[in-house]
């Protein structure tokens, strides 16, 4: 019997969700084919609003009953559900599969790993070399009780190349990946290209500047400043009052120069969905324009609860892990877009003289991260002195807070965005204001 | 399923096979300030085949339990096309095969708890962080409970039944004064039953409390300090920054690492000791059997500041000469298992903690962690809050104090041991890969080091 309707027996509202993952994914551990590896998933979750009480349960492998059983019982003693399951609309259709990644054979997939580790031994003998390589379809479906299915296939292939120089007393690891949607979008040239240049810099060891120099965040190091947005900007934390951005709709909170949105519809980006864990159509959310704060973004709940309107970011899971079936929708953003600027990668080392650029750093999100404060152990990292590269940094650690230095430290923002942790397209951003302490 | 997994392990043509099948019940409360976040009662099931093939691994997660024959044949073909690529293949220390069942025991069951008790246990500790200052403006209460029932075949004739319980209660209060927001956190987590998360109305205010204080702390100026951890923030770095490098997959493959971590290189003072434990009442890292099937084991990775062990899986203790050590875990039926902590500490040396103050003309106390990350030797980890030393006494407390270093020049810069020990069952879990959150413990005596680099504005 259709759970909706096995639900309806018992509630006066249901929301069901499922969710098929088919995938394959090999492995290299230094420099060699450790596994292959292939998973076949389905996960199911289920809301109802019984009683006018809001319950959760989600299942792998379990029976609808149950499921059902679970659900009612949560509602039980669930708090009253601020919102109704709206009715769903199969509605525009976003650009997220292609045929092409289900059909490319763990052949291929192998062949690109030896590639890599090839390419990178072939400059850097020394270095033990890591490549993950995954792809497949998710499929998900969202029904709910007030009519309607909304239901995708998205289809991901995803590559990440690990470099480690290994010495006693000596060790660092760079780190480069890309997520896409589309087999033609995985440009493994360009991630190598990547990976090599930052490998090339890091032959000599350079002294960090101390202080506060000018800091140049690479596209993966903006997350450092960029984190605590993607939780100051949830609705739910609005609410909540645990967002330093509450009552601050229509202010100048950030430079002039920075404009940022969350935006669900970007064909083939790599977050991007016709629909949100809610069936909701996700949508194009200015958060930033010209440095003034234009908007939040909720889910079902939070939007009633903070008497907002729903943007389609109920989503199951933030874009720094976790997620999947198990977890009950909340706010989250789909691909974070900031508006890039001027000038290539180059031209920001030249202007910024005598700096520190920064590509990866330990401990993201560890500290009081609401506040937007950061402190982090430079992972990768290079001086840079009268507008050239010297050299790598080690023993370097960063601070400040992102919400100064968004406001009053930005130097430059580059001209060159890039897809970055397959949830952001960003550009560099030179900034000051960045405290640097070294041994 | 245990006719089905003894059925296909044997039926397998790879040249080694096994299945792990799970059936996983949990339940979860969370409040956030006055809202009931989540409050939800699953059950799931799933199974992983893992097959080895001529040196190479094949795998297939799955969760209809009727694809189980196709799935092995599925994981022996993926092994099969990944071994023609194989130049260091994969083998395996062989192990005495097993017969095995158990439970892990509980005081009082939490699956036999109603959901609204355990609604009402988190209610009550949200309640006292809410109303302890008009300054506490949000929260954050969290309750887990995981029965995880594991079956395990392989084709070498083992055959292991496990029921391992998982209990955590976290207690997060978040104080705000004008715009600047300071957050604090108590928590627990044990294999255990309902009774680890009763009786928390303190730890609760204790986290209230320290929240709000923390808001007329000041930031820690960034410098070198000697620096006191307290037993929690120890453990914390025991485990993250020394217990990962441990692990012995990370050297599998990494010649220049297995040179520094060479058994029997000096890694620091003679009172070091530290144990990877795969028992401890109560402790979340228990169970008598890893994911592969092999018993658990109390392993001395530091001993008398020496090196002198690690932790294995089969594959890796065959490639480094060495036993395995039952550290082959797994955090669900999604994921192989791979070489992970159990219990981890720091044994007490013969320090007190005033012996441990003197001396200290400007210093810093720092306490508890809310989190930390590893590469390699390199470490951070943000304390939760601390105190400055100042001329041998406590002073007043600080925040935003991030700690960082190299682990093996650290380790080395340990001057003082403290002669008391806490096993610390806390609610969070480790990471490794895309693997999180397994449950681990960590423990730690105060400890003394000097020369720490701290982080600050």
């Amino acid at each position: 019997m259709d759970i909706l309707k096995l639900a309806g027996e018992r509630v006066e509202e249901a929301e069901a969700y499922e969710e098929r993952r088919e995938g394959i994914a090999v492995r290299f551990h230094g420099g060699e084919i450790e596994k292959a590896a292939s998973e076949a998933v389905v996960g199911r979750a289920l809301r109802v609003i019984a009683g006018g009480r809001l319950g959760f349960a989600s299942t792998a492998g379990g029976d609808e009953r149950s499921l059902v059983q679970a659900a009612v019982a949560a509602a039980a003693h669930g708090d009253p559900a601020p919102f109704h399951f709206p009715t769903l609309r199969d509605g525009s259709k976003a650009s997220v599969f292609d045929p092409e990644i289900p059909g490319t054979p763990v052949d291929e997939l192998i062949a690109w790993g030896e590639e890599a580790v090839r390419v990178i031994r072939e400059e850097f003998p020394g270095l033990v070399v890591n490549v993950s390589l995954s792809r497949g379809v998710t499929e998900v479906a969202v029904r709910n009780t007030a009519g309607g299915e909304c239901r995708e296939r998205r289809s991901y292939l995803s590559m990440g190349v690990e470099a480690e120089h290994v010495q006693e007393g000596d060790i660092w690891l760079v780190y480069a990946s890309r997520i896409v949607r589309r087999k033609a979008d995985l440009d493994r040239e360009a991630l190598l290209a990547e990976l090599l240049r930052y490998l090339r810099w890091g032959r000599a060891i350079a002294t960090p500047p101390t202080g506060t120099p000018p800091v140049l965040f690479t596209p993966t190091g903006t997350t450092v400043l960029l984190l605590p947005l993607m939780v100051g900007f949830s609705g739910l934390a609005v609410f909540l009052g645990t967002s330093p951005l509450k009552g601050r709709l229509g202010e100048h909170a950030f430079d002039r120069r920075l404009s940022i949105v969350d935006d669900g519809t970007i064909p083939f980006g790599p977050r991007s969905r016709a629909f949100d864990d809610e069936g909701l159509p996700t949508s194009r959310l200015p958060l930033v324009e010209d440095g003034v704060v234009r908007g939040f973004f909720y889910d079902l709940r939070a939007a009633a609860l903070a008497s907002a309107e729903p943007t389609g970011n109920g989503m199951k899971g933030s874009p720094l892990g976790g997620g999947g079936f198990r977890n009950p929708p909340a706010p989250a953003p789909r691909n974070i877009v900031i508006q890039p600027g001027e000038g290539d990668l180059d031209e920001l080392i030249r202007d910024m003289n005598d700096g520190l650029i920064v590509v990866d750093v330990l401990g993201l999100g560890q500290g009081n991260v609401q506040s937007g404060a950061f402190s982090n152990n430079v992972g990768v990292g290079f001086a840079v002195k009268q507008g050239r590269v010297v050299g790598r940094v080690k023993n370097t650690m960063i601070a400040g807070n992102a919400y100064e230095v968004l406001k009053q430290g930005v130097l430059a923002i580059g001209g060159e965005a890039e897809w970055v942790h397959g949830t952001m397209h960003t550009p560099p951003l030179l900034v000051q204001g960045v405290g640097v302490v070294a041994r | 399923m245990e006719a089905q997994l003894r059925e296909a392990v044997r039926g397998s043509r790879a040249d080694y096979t096994e299945v792990r099948w799970e059936e996983v019940f949990r339940s979860r409360v969370q409040f956030q300030r006055d809202q009931l976040l989540a409050l939800e009662a699953g059950e799931e099931r799933g199974g992983i085949v893992r097959a080895l093939v001529r040196g190479a691994w094949g795998i297939a997660v799955f969760t209809d339990p009727a694809e189980l024959p196709a799935k092995v044949r599925e994981a022996t073909e993926l092994a099969r096309t990944a071994s023609a690529h194989v130049q260091d293949p994969v083998e395996l220390s062989p192990v005495d095969p097993v017969e095995a069942r158990y439970e892990g025991e509980m005081v009082r069951d939490f699956r036999g708890v109603p959901l609204e008790e355990k609604r009402k246990v988190a209610q009550g500790y949200n309640r006292a962080i809410l109303s302890y200052s008009p300054k506490i403006v949000a929260t954050s209460v969290r309750y887990t409970d995981t029965w995880r029932r594991v079956i395990y075949a392989n084709s070498e004739g083992t055959y292991v039944e496990q029921g391992i319980p998982d209990v955590t209660m976290m207690l997060a209060a978040v104080a705000r004064k004008n715009g600047d927001i300071q957050q604090a956190f108590e928590s627990v987590g044990w294999a255990a039953g309902f009774e680890a998360v009763q009786n928390l109305e303190e730890s609760a205010a204790v986290a209230a409390k320290r929240a709000v204080d923390l808001l007329a702390a000041k930031p820690l100026p960034g410098g070198h300090y000697t620096v006191i951890l307290d037993p929690k923030l120890a453990g914390v770095f025991i485990h993250e920054a020394f217990g990962h490098i441990c692990e012995a997959d990370f050297l599998l493959r990494n010649e220049p690492l297995r040179r520094v971590l060479r058994i029997g290189n000096r890694f620091g003072v003679e009172t070091l000791n530290v144990v990877d434990d795969g028992y401890i009442p109560g402790a979340r890292g228990n169970a008598p059997y890893d994911d592969e099937g092999v018993p658990r084991r109390k392993v001395y990775l530091i001993q008398k500041g020496v090196l002198s062990g690690l932790m294995h899986s089969r594959a890796t203790a065959r490639k480094m000469g060495a036993e395995p050590t039952g550290n082959a875990r797994a955090v669900s039926w999604e994921h192989e298992p791979i070489v992970r902590m159990r219990n981890t500490f720091i044994e007490p040396g013969d320090a007190t903690f005033e012996e441990m103050l003197a001396g200290i003309e400007h210093g810093v106390y720092a306490c508890a962690a809310f989190g930390g990350q590893t590469e390699f030797e390199q470490f951070t980890f943000s304390a939760a809050y601390g105190y400055e030393i100042v001329g041998g006494k406590i002073g007043p407390m600080v925040r935003d104090v991030v700690l960082t270093g190299n682990v093996f020049q650290t380790l080395r810069n340990i001057e003082m041991i403290g002669r008391d020990f806490q096993v610390e069952g806390s609610a969070g879990g480790c990471g490794k890969g895309a693997q999180a959150p397994l449950p681990v413990t960590d423990g730690a005596p105060h400890v003394r080091i000097r020369d720490v680099t701290v982080g600050g504005r």
